[in-house]
């Protein structure tokens, strides 16, 4: 059991690197993917594993973050004609260096933090929670691509769900439900906005959104 | 009792049968009105549902899911005031609208329906027990409200929407950590059990919830829902997205939609350390109150000015509930005076930016020749919001003052006075200008319909009112939902 979930994390952690390197925006959007369907299969392998509630829960996390997600995100970026991620305020290189900087933080900050993680959970998915919701908030704020930002967003609540996984092992079905809702129509809502900036401006850079002051 | 904890749901699936009709109306015009028509009559529902409470004590309904006691009837109170008045609102201002720049028929659909879900959300976050659903009901409205303010898209307004979207959903994914970490503070032993975020249940075993994670949590929290809240400095989404949005809709995100964020915070007082937690709140406050002051001063936008001193006023709400139980006292009646002055303050501004064809405070002269009634409501309400005796927002900042006096908050005491004596200076310049300043050619002066007028009578009357007398039963409602507000006594 706990191999799996150390193999989960493992691959959390390397996507939350991938991310940081890579400028092709449907690479990323496959990456950040592909980290939410490991992520919904995560609660299978932890506390108390396969059941009718978890496998439930597990199905409509996959076909959310590895549907209907990339396919909205797909979408706003043939429309909006972009390809690549133009000048990120850190290039790559720099990035990938934070990206490790940003994992051994996590490592560090999470064996610290006094939480009450039970034994049959692992001991990377609290350091990987942490990990990837500072990957996400460093996307959100070096990238320049409202999309990339969407990605960066979409990171952040993966590591917030491990988080969750790891601390509060079961979130009552309702919450769950309703945050998975308000994920979706998070996504949903930005998607639209997306397709009218890239009609309303030339392409989608967030920079350009900056008209606003003071 | 049982027919009470029915009305609470109704308090929520009305709205939602509301955004419903709105979105198969079949006229601009009819939209509008529905929401006119609907909300007044949601909130006569909700009245009786407070009052039940105020005499009764707290309601638990739906399985202990949804509770409501006297702070969150307060609040709702407010809510209601604002958005009816909104509503109402709402007609004369769309139908007033530039030529070329009126609703069409799906913007006024979506118009109706989002007005509706937003209500419906926010109602949620009020009535709900559970502090994981309080959450998902302040991301909705983060969504649901994203947008009313591109209503008409133009890429100003997207890109204030943009903004908005990315920085709270961004600052209120903080919050929900804040939310984990109070489930996990409360170790093993409850972790299963399906009843452990409900507020009620956690107030019982609040001696037993680990005091460490609780203080982080409450740092999550309040940085969380600070920044939906527009605390400094985390308000970088709020000038942007009230300065465009349609006038109605500013008012309703400057009058209880900042609220309804800090009521989440008010929500977790009582659980963490009191005096840790009012200090973290003072600071905020003061932070609020001078960045505020500082960029009031160097505003040219009406609507941006109006944005900004409501960072300044919930700083202010912020702070009085740093204050300990009179302070607390004290936040919550600035709460409600803030809301209705500063909606107020929107409607007229909307109007005579509508006749002047701009929000620039330099270009906006002579408004009271322009428009007897938006002009004179637009510098009444400046004058109130800024605490000019003897409207209701004076005596509740002086009673933050006492509240001050009264904990030997000097040093606070003194950033409080030069913030607020700054914003006085600087905007009652600009209200002045505004209302006489000489320039431009005075237009045609359209007398005010009995709505109109009504929109800005009605909530200048009750400053009016709360700044000369408080009636007794409110004083109780008000202490009854301090008590809850001020935290545990340390």
């Amino acid at each position: 059991m706990h191999n799996t979930t150390d193999n989960i994390m493992a691959v959390l952690m390397l996507i939350n690197l991938a991310l940081t390197a890579s400028s092709r925006l449907n690479l990323c959007i496959s990456l950040v993917s592909l980290q939410g369907v490991a992520l919904g299969f995560l609660p299978l392998f932890s506390h108390n594993g396969l059941n009718l509630r978890t496998a439930f829960l597990a199905v409509v996390v996959v076909a959310m973050k590895g549907v209907v997600f990339p396919r909205l995100l797909m979408r706003a970026v043939r429309g909006a004609n972009v390809r690549r991620e133009v000048e990120p305020f850190v290039g790559y290189g720099a990035s990938i260096l934070v990206g490790i900087l940003l994992l051994g933080i996590s490592f560090w900050v999470g064996n610290r933090l006094p939480l009450p993680v039970s034994a049959v959970s692992s001991d990377l998915v609290v350091p990987g929670a942490i990990g990837a919701i500072l990957t996400g908030l460093f996307l959100l704020t070096s990238r320049k691509t409202a999309v990339t930002q969407v990605m960066g967003y979409l990171v952040m609540e993966n590591g917030i769900a491990a988080f969750g996984l790891a601390v509060v092992p079961e979130v009552p079905m309702l919450i769950e439900l309703g945050i998975l809702l308000d994920i979706f129509v998070g996504v949903f809502v930005m998607a639209i906005v997306i397709w009218h900036i890239s009609r309303e401006f030339d392409h989608m850079n967030a920079d350009q959104l900056s008209a606003l002051k003071g | 009792m049982t027919f009470c904890g029915d009305m609470l749901w109704l308090l929520i699936v009305l709205p939602a049968i509301g955004a419903a009709l709105g979105l198969i109306m079949p006229s601009p015009r009819a939209a509008i009105r529905s929401v006119a028509i609907g909300v007044p009559v949601v909130a006569a529902v909700a009245a009786w549902a407070v009052v039940t409470v105020m005499r009764g004590g707290p309601l638990l309904s739906a399985g202990e899911w949804l509770h409501l006691d006297a702070l969150a009837g307060y609040h709702v109170v407010v809510m209601m005031i604002v958005f009816v008045m909104s509503s109402l609102y709402a007609v004369p201002y769309f139908s007033h609208e530039p030529a070329g720049h009126e609703l069409d028929l799906p913007a006024a659909r979506r118009f109706a329906a989002l007005w509706y879900g937003a209500l419906a959300a926010m109602t949620l976050v009020m009535l709900s027990n559970n502090l994981g659903v309080m959450w998902v009901g302040v991301e909705a409205t983060t969504l649901l409200t994203a947008f009313l303010i591109c209503l008409r898209v133009s890429p100003s307004s997207l890109e204030a929407t943009w903004k908005y979207l990315i920085v709270c959903s961004v600052g209120v994914a903080f919050a929900f950590m804040g939310v984990l970490l109070v489930a996990a503070s409360a170790g093993h032993a409850a972790a299963t059990d399906v009843h452990l975020l409900h507020w009620t249940h956690l107030q019982q075993i609040v001696k037993t919830l680990d005091p460490r994670l609780l203080k982080l949590a409450f740092i999550f929290i309040i940085v969380g829902y600070g920044t939906k809240a527009g605390l400094a400095p985390m308000h970088s989404w709020l000038p942007d997205a009230h300065s465009q949005a349609p006038a109605p809709v500013s008012a309703i995100f400057s009058g209880f939609m900042l609220n309804t964020a800090l009521y989440c915070i008010m929500r977790y007082m009582p659980m963490v350390d009191a005096a840790w937690a009012r200090n973290l709140l003072i600071v905020f406050g003061l932070v609020s109150i001078i960045i505020a002051a500082v960029f009031i001063l160097a505003q040219h936008d009406l609507k941006r000015l109006l944005a900004y001193c409501s960072v300044e006023h919930l700083g202010i709400i912020a702070l009085g509930l740093g204050l300990g139980p009179l302070g607390a006292f004290a936040a919550l009646f600035h709460t409600l005076n803030h809301s209705v002055c500063k909606a107020l303050s929107f409607f007229c501004a909307g109007r005579i930016g509508q006749a002047c064809g701009t929000h620039d405070m330099r270009e906006i002269r002579g408004s009271i020749r322009l428009s007897r009634l938006w002009g004179t409501g637009l510098f009444i309400s400046m004058l109130a919001l800024i605490g000019v005796a003897p409207f209701a927002i004076f005596m509740s900042e002086l009673l933050v003052l006492k509240a001050m006096i009264e904990t030997h908050g000097y040093i606070s005491m003194a950033v409080f006075l030069l913030g607020t004596a700054t914003v006085f200076v600087a905007v009652l310049r600009y209200a002045m200008n505004m209302a006489w300043g000489t320039g431009t050619a005075p237009r045609k002066d359209e007398p005010g319909s009995l709505l109109e007028w009504l929109v800005v009578v009605a909530p200048l009357a009750l400053l009016l009112t709360l700044g000369l007398w408080m009636p007794a039963s409110f004083r109780h409602v008000l202490e009854a939902a301090a008590s809850i507000a001020a935290g545990r006594a340390p």
